[in-house]
């Protein structure tokens, strides 16, 4: 295949000048000539090639003539980088031949679905069939006949009569996703495209194939028949799935979100998005949603009218002593959200008991002020990057395909630190896999260069370097990332960039939903910066607050008595479950701000129903640092209202005027006290280079806190065995448990063992053990050789996972024969 | 590795693997291999490939379904490939496989219901001074007319030969050959694959 | 007329010529020890350049300047055989293979050492494993006596040989095609550039030859490149192995010198037609090449260049004789169904359109044929291979597409009439219009 791809991104401008049908156009250099034509405005018919994947010159409708030393020559522009002086046809008689030619030719066995087809309207080969092929076919011979169509997965659909053999697909699975699931089968004229019987399509990113396909073959099944292109309406927002903010298209029909698309961002999906990113959109239709405000009476929720529920949430709160009131969550809403939020508990409450985290993340302030962050782009020019954090593949799948690209593309050496084996690890120049708990030792020893660590500490030392740092599970320490990272920054030429995993968590400590942070990057204790602060929003606590362990441990005995939930479910996502139930049981007051009921809702005495995906516009800022719009384009459902509004109300029924009138307002007073966002307008964010997102500090703002990250001195966690509990893409999560389609895709549940940790406790694949951390579960057993002896390894927030947590003593029994 | 291969086989598989400087290389011999263990390329036969070389089972059944000689489905004891291209043509292959299909009373593409001989059309076997000529096992009979052609079928269900060797069967049916065929192979083909011995599909024959 | 270099020692020891004892008995492998002890890498690269041999795969491209290409600091480097022989009409190197393979793996041996190699390939088609083992038994007696291995004859070169068997697929004797197959990849051809000498095996630089073409350089080596040169024209100098069959008395191998006529290699040295026939027509290059007739080209001299310029290509040197029995249209439609077998499928325009053009001999052939399909085979072609001219152009990645063209563009050159005469008349019209239109029927 064509290694021409994409050059890595680069600010050097070279430019040549080429011949184009006659007229001589400066382009700019190494670019292919495909891409050049389009830019100087002539369109080069194509199918194959795909601007984000290598050429590969297969479909061959995208020949054009090109003069040469030995005459002139039929060349498919895809694979052609440009040249000073080429001389270039894409109209002449020849040219235009070739291309009707193979129009012809890639429709004589392709069937006449039209009518029934999902991709009729936005087909491009029906486009380009129109536009540069002939206008009737002369086959008149029997066309291939395939069963159509075929699942090959829960989410896909596969028509082969179709499919036009351009390989994107294939070439999409093997070189960007790394999930060769989708291949080529048979020769000639009888080549296909197929998966191996029972092995299906089960990748993170098969919806992307959907998208690139540039014909009917693959279909979404959440899509299929739902809409013709032409009555479909779009957006741009972002995909607040994790912390990478993908960029994406929400496209409604009739006021319904029917599909998300992705969007390029050179800074950061290059268009492609998870298969959760693209298919969870289906739990803002989901029947279980709260769509009226509700209120316990005789401990049933029912519904209520706004004003009943405000009024009462209202003088609940005003009622008990401002650091007796918490909040938990904003990182499943936009900025605006989290900025009322913040503002509400602070000045109207009066508490400083705010936390968007969930004990999951990292220290807030190395999060969103370490020195020399890295930007995403960065891994494209990185000639090491040492990924020291959660699986990718898992967590932050889109981020995950970046740093594939890096190491497979671009020439960049991969060094992984895991428990466990990771979706990168076979583009990994270096793997160590280690216990968690020891990390700090692996860390010393990985500094010294000490024996096995040897090869790994040569490799990062050369610059320059991208350290992906964070947390690898939930057992351990973040302060253990924030050492690495401290050793990350001596390293040639290096970047960091702490990694965060839910939506816009980022985005919410930025508006100071943290207890040590105030809006913009200030530290509560920066004299000056609150000073700033209380000028435009008034008094508000001096002390750092609680964070959200220390919120529930006090609502569970009773020094705090109110909770505010803020689109956050603490029983399942708390790493000590048992004290997050507790602490709802316990609580005298929760009003939740929510979509669902969920088991942390389910205690709620007021829920407020708050408007969702493509229902609110507003800003999110993602794991860069980077603020990116967000936009509405359906009504919010039923009574749902954005959180800001609901904020503005309840401080307006407590006697205090927020000054929230639209969420336009809102950003505005974001861009006026935050320091790190001044200077950012949504103008700004909707046009020009700002589309695809500005990087905080923004044009006039400041960073007050500089960050700059130091060992700690994490002690090494002694154990025999240590739990790992991590977060895998589709767990049983509020969002993806409404989602038809994806909602199947929950795996049930195992407990990973290694193969002597099984011998010694006598089972063998499929026997029940209980695991006991903060919660006690019953899980089959898995026999996985890639733990090192003593890792437990237990996927996080699963059905049947939920409530073993992440602290406490670990132990694990053997379920024998009449044991419950 | 494959436990439940034989041991030879387990054997073979490594030290094709130890061949080539990147472990898919050993894709192609690996899957002879693997047909001889298992009759044929099954499916499992292609997932264990693909265990072996670090690939999907997909890629693995992209390459096998690519060639011709990986027989996906299951093959008679004796392989009876006669070229139709070009030279054969001219020569009269058409009635050397009209004369097989009748003796064997299956078609072109088909085995015998008793699993013994299977029928197929091949591309040009590199025999064409000895047109017309067919294959058993990728043991070549070069210039067999129809008539010897129906007495080879006979005889491979009489005879039943344990090794297939093509000297035997030019010696008893064969005519004009491409050239010299120089001294006498010992060593014939024991499956429906090419007989060869890293993979482990050749055998001399003790008579 | 025809000095022998490949065929002397299979002719002269017909029962062993393919052991090593009767190879080291014949002044085998004194070629490797000169080049090891007394020569340079770069002089055994300069005498095959001074041979001006051509390759004998199919291209003819010069071997000497291809071994040129190489950049000279990368590592490993790999040399790769080429012993796919699936061209139809050719058996040299199955001949060569199994009757003379040390002269075959010497001369691996002394390129390798020429290139600085360590590690070759032999790619044999699945359906050679006679050759393949005659191969291996060679390469296993060479390793035994130390023509092979680590430190061969105490040089300090070293080079393993591994034989790697094809699965069935003619595609895999195009070189980029055979290192995908190599790497245990589909055998689907890549784009060039890259070419294999600078990104080839694992994209590391890699030379490709043919059999036939480095068991010639023994004899370059142990005789001078100038020597070769010096055997017939220059641009065809030296000796080839010509495959002869279809209707010939004595079809074969035969090793000839350049510059002989089509008479006298298809009377002389093939003995003439079978029954003594006449002859209609013969492809004088594999089955890629467009045909000759004897109208044109009997009197006409075989080397690489006139045939070239006589819009045709000696390519695998294999020449088919068809006599005055042949139905052109069948001939040609079991050509092209060869290639459409063939096709790896990949691009459009070779994957649809050598199907469509064994679909549409085929109805021609079973007497389904309508006028509109002569200039419909003609426009089908020329979107594979514009301008169906010599040499062609191509809308596809390889030549295999083009080549399918080559026996529809050849019987409507020559015997178009045969074609119109298969097509019956459409109902009503008089005469099947000769541009290839639709003809009027009754009630147009």
């Amino acid at each position: 295949m064509g290694r021409v791809g994409r050059p890595p991104v680069t600010d050097d401008r070279n430019t040549v000048t080429i011949n184009l049908d006659g007229v001589d156009v400066e382009v700019e250099a190494g670019q292919p000539l495909i891409d050049a034509a389009q830019k100087a405005g002539t369109y080069i018919p194509r199918f194959c090639y795909h601007p984000r994947m290598n050429a590969a010159g297969l479909c061959r409708a995208c020949l054009v003539e090109v003069e040469g030393p030995r005459g002139t020559a039929l060349v498919p522009s895809c694979t052609l980088p440009v040249g000073e002086g080429m001389v270039v046809h894409t109209k002449s008689d020849t040219a235009k031949k070739a291309q009707e030619g193979v129009l012809e030719f890639l429709l004589i066995n392709h069937p006449l679905d039209c009518p029934v087809c999902d991709k009729g309207g936005e087909c491009p080969l029906q486009d380009q069939a129109f536009a540069y092929g002939p206008g009737e076919s002369r086959f008149v011979e029997e066309k291939r006949h395939y069963e159509k169509p075929i699942e090959i997965s829960d989410l896909i659909l596969l028509d082969r009569e179709r499919c036009i053999l351009c390989a994107r697909c294939t070439r999409f699975s093997d070189e960007i996703s790394g999930d060769p699931l989708i291949e080529f089968k048979d020769r000639g004229n009888y080549v296909q495209v197929i998966t191996f019987p029972d092995e299906p399509f089960a990748s993170y990113f098969s919806g992307n194939t959907v998208q690139i396909c540039p014909v009917g073959a693959l279909t979404a099944k959440p899509y299929r028949f739902k809409a013709r292109p032409w009555d479909i309406d779009g957006v741009e927002s972002v995909s607040l799935v994790d912390a990478v903010h993908s960029r994406i298209s929400i496209q409604t029909s009739h006021n319904e979100i029917i599909r998300i698309y992705g969007v390029d961002n050179d800074a950061t999906n290059h268009g492609w998005l998870s298969d959760k990113d693209r298919f969870v959109h289906n739990h803002v239709q989901s029947g279980d949603r709260v769509t009226t405000p509700l209120i316990r009476e005789n401990g049933e929720l029912v519904a209520a009218s706004w004003a009943e529920a405000i009024t009462l949430v209202g003088e609940r709160l005003a009622s008990y002593d401002a650091t007796a009131v918490g909040g938990l969550g904003g990182a499943r809403s936009t900025n605006e959200d989290a900025y009322a939020f913040s503002k509400f508990m602070r000045t109207v409450v009066g508490t400083p008991h705010l936390d968007a985290q969930l004990a999951d993340g990292l220290d807030p302030a190395f999060a969103t002020s370490v020195v020399s962050r890295a930007a995403i782009n960065d891994l494209e020019s990185a000639k090491t990057i040492l990924l020291w954090g959660p699986d990718l593949k898992e967590e932050l799948p889109v981020l995950y395909l970046r740093v594939r690209r890096a190491a497979t593309e671009l020439g960049a050496n991969l060094v992984i630190v895991h428990p466990r084996r990771t979706g990168l690890d076979d583009v990994a120049a270096e793997i160590i896999r280690y216990k968690p708990g020891t990390g700090p030792e692996v860390l010393r020893k990985l500094i010294a260069g000490e024996s096995e660590f040897e090869n790994a500490r040569a490799i990062l030392s050369e610059g320059p370097v991208v350290a992906l740092v964070g947390r690898t599970g939930l057992t351990e320490d973040p302060d253990a990332a924030e050492a690495v990272a401290a050793f990350a920054l001596e390293l040639p030429d290096a970047k960091v960039l702490p990694l965060m995993r839910r939506g816009n968590v980022f985005g919410a400590l930025d508006m100071g939903v943290a207890p040590s942070l105030l809006p913009g990057r200030v530290a509560i204790d920066d004299v000056d910066g609150r000073a700033a602060l209380e000028a435009a929003w008034g008094p508000i606590p001096d002390e750092p607050g609680l964070n959200s362990t220390g919120i529930l441990h006090g609502l569970a005995e009773g020094q705090l008595r109110a909770l505010v939930l803020n689109g956050s479910d603490p029983v399942r996502d708390h790493p000590i479950p048992s004290v997050a139930t507790a602490a709802l049981e316990n609580a005298e007051f929760v009003v939740a701000f929510e979509m669902f009921i969920s088991d942390s809702s389910a205690h709620a005495d007021v829920v407020f129903p708050v408007a969702g995906l493509g229902e609110v516009e507003g800003t999110a800022t993602n794991l860069e640092g980077r603020i990116q719009k967000m936009n509405r384009i359906i009504t919010p459902s039923g009574e749902s209202r954005p959180v800001w509004s609901v904020m503005n109300d309840l401080a307006l029924a407590m006697g205090s005027d927020l000054g929230l009138t639209s969420a336009e307002a809102v950003s505005v007073q974001i861009a006026d006290v935050a320091p790190a966002y001044a200077g950012v307008t949504w103008d700004a964010l909707s046009w020009g280079p700002g589309r695809e997102g500005i990087v905080l500090p923004g044009p006039d703002g400041t960073q007050p806190i500089q960050y700059v990250p130091i060992d700690r001195g994490v002690p090494v966690i002694a154990g025999h065995r240590i739990l790992h509990t991590a977060r895998v893409l589709y767990d049983d999560g509020v969002m993806v448990r409404h989602s038809d389609g994806i909602a199947g895709l929950v795996q049930r549940g195992a407990a990973y063992l290694h193969p002597r940790d099984a011998s010694m406790l006598a089972v063998v694949d499929g026997d029940e053990v209980v695991v006991q951390l903060d919660g006690a579960v019953q899980l089959p057993v898995v026999i996985d050789p890639d733990l090192t002896e003593g890792t437990i390894y237990v996927p996080f927030n699963l059905a049947a996972t939920a409530g073993l947590g992440a602290v406490g003593t670990l132990r694990i029994d053997a379920v024998r024969g009449g044991d419950a | 590795m494959i436990s439940h291969w034989s041991h030879e086989n387990q054997r073979r598989a490594q030290q094709v693997l130890n061949r080539y400087p990147e472990k898919r290389s050993a894709a192609m011999p690996l899957l002879y291999i693997a047909a001889h263990e298992h009759g044929y390329v099954t499916d499992d036969a292609m997932r264990e490939v693909a265990a072996l070389t670090g690939l999907t089972a997909a890629q693995i059944q992209a390459v096998a379904s690519f060639y011709t000689m990986y027989k996906r489905d299951p093959v008679g004891q004796y392989l009876v490939s006669v070229c139709t291209s070009i030279s054969c043509y001219l020569r009269g292959a058409d009635a050397v496989l009209a004369a097989i299909e009748d003796e064997t009373g299956v078609l072109d593409g088909e085995t015998t219901p008793d699993g013994l001989v299977s029928v197929e059309h091949v591309e040009c076997s590199g025999a064409c001074g000895g047109a017309p000529a067919v294959s058993v096992n990728w043991e070549l009979v070069e210039g067999l007319e129809p008539d010897k052609a129906r007495e080879l079928i006979t005889w491979l269900r009489e005879a039943k030969p344990e090794v297939v060797l093509g000297d035997e069967m030019q010696m008893l049916f064969g005519g004009q050959e491409s050239f010299d065929w120089g001294p006498k192979e010992i060593e014939g083909a024991i499956a429906p694959l090419p007989a060869f011995d890293p993979y482990g599909t050749a055998k001399a024959d003790e008579q | 007329m025809t000095s022998k270099i490949l065929l002397a020692r299979m002719e002269a020891h017909p029962a062993d010529s393919n052991t090593l004892a009767r190879y080291l008995d014949t002044g085998g492998y004194e070629a490797l020890r000169t080049a090891l002890k007394k020569m340079k890498p770069e002089d055994v690269a300069a005498e095959v350049k001074a041979s001006n041999i051509r390759g004998r795969g199919g291209a003819s491209f010069p071997t000497g300047v291809k071994w040129g290409f190489l950049p000279p600091d990368t590592r490993p480097r790999y040399l790769v055989i080429n012993g796919d022989e699936s061209e139809p009409g050719t058996f040299k190197d199955r001949m060569l293979l199994e009757r003379d393979p040390h002269q075959l793996v010497e001369g691996i041996a002394i390129s390798a050492y020429a290139l600085d190699v360590q590690q070759a390939f032999v790619y044999i088609r699945g359906e050679y494993p006679k050759p393949a083992r005659r191969l291996q038994r060679a390469i296993n007696e060479a390793y035994e006596a130390g023509y092979l291995g680590a430190d061969i004859l105490g040089s300090g070169f070293d080079l393993d040989i591994t034989i790697h068997l094809g699965g069935g697929a003619y595609i895999c004797g195009e070189e980029t095609a055979l290192l995908s197959s190599l790497e245990g990849r589909r055998g689907e051809p890549r784009l060039k550039p890259p070419f294999p000498a600078i990104e080839g095996l694992y994209a590391k630089p890699t030379i490709v030859n043919n059999v036939e073409t480095i068991s010639n350089v023994p004899w370059i080596v142990a005789n001078g490149g100038a020597k070769y040169a010096a055997i017939g024209p220059e641009t065809s100098s030296g000796t080839r192995v010509m495959s002869l069959s279809g209707h010939l008395k004595k079809p074969g191998d035969y090793e000839v010198v350049a510059g002989l006529t089509w008479r006298d290699l298809i009377y002389d040295v093939g003995g003439g037609i079978r029954d003594d026939r006449e002859l209609k027509a013969w492809v004088p290059g594999g089955a890629s090449a467009p045909w000759f007739v004897p109208a044109e080209h009997l009197d006409t001299p075989v080397t690489i260049d006139d045939i070239a310029k006589q819009g045709s290509m000696i390519g695998s040197g294999a020449v088919i004789v068809m006599d005055d029995s042949t139905n052109v249209v069948g001939a040609a439609h079991r050509l092209v169904r060869f290639f459409s077998h063939e096709s790896c499928g990949q691009c459009t325009p070779c994957r649809e359109g050598t199907t469509w053009l064994e679909r549409i001999l085929d109805r021609i052939l079973h007497g389904y044929g309508r006028p509109e399909d002569i200039g419909l085979l003609l426009d089908v072609s020329d979107n594979i291979s514009p301008g169906l001219s010599w040499p062609p152009a191509m809308t596809t990645i390889c030549p295999l597409g083009p080549s399918a063209t080559a026996p529809v563009v050849s019987i409507m050159r020559y015997f178009r009439d045969e074609v119109e005469a298969m097509i019956p008349a459409p109902v009503g019209a008089t005469e099947a219009p000769a541009d290839g239109t639709r003809g009027e029927a009754a009630g147009d």
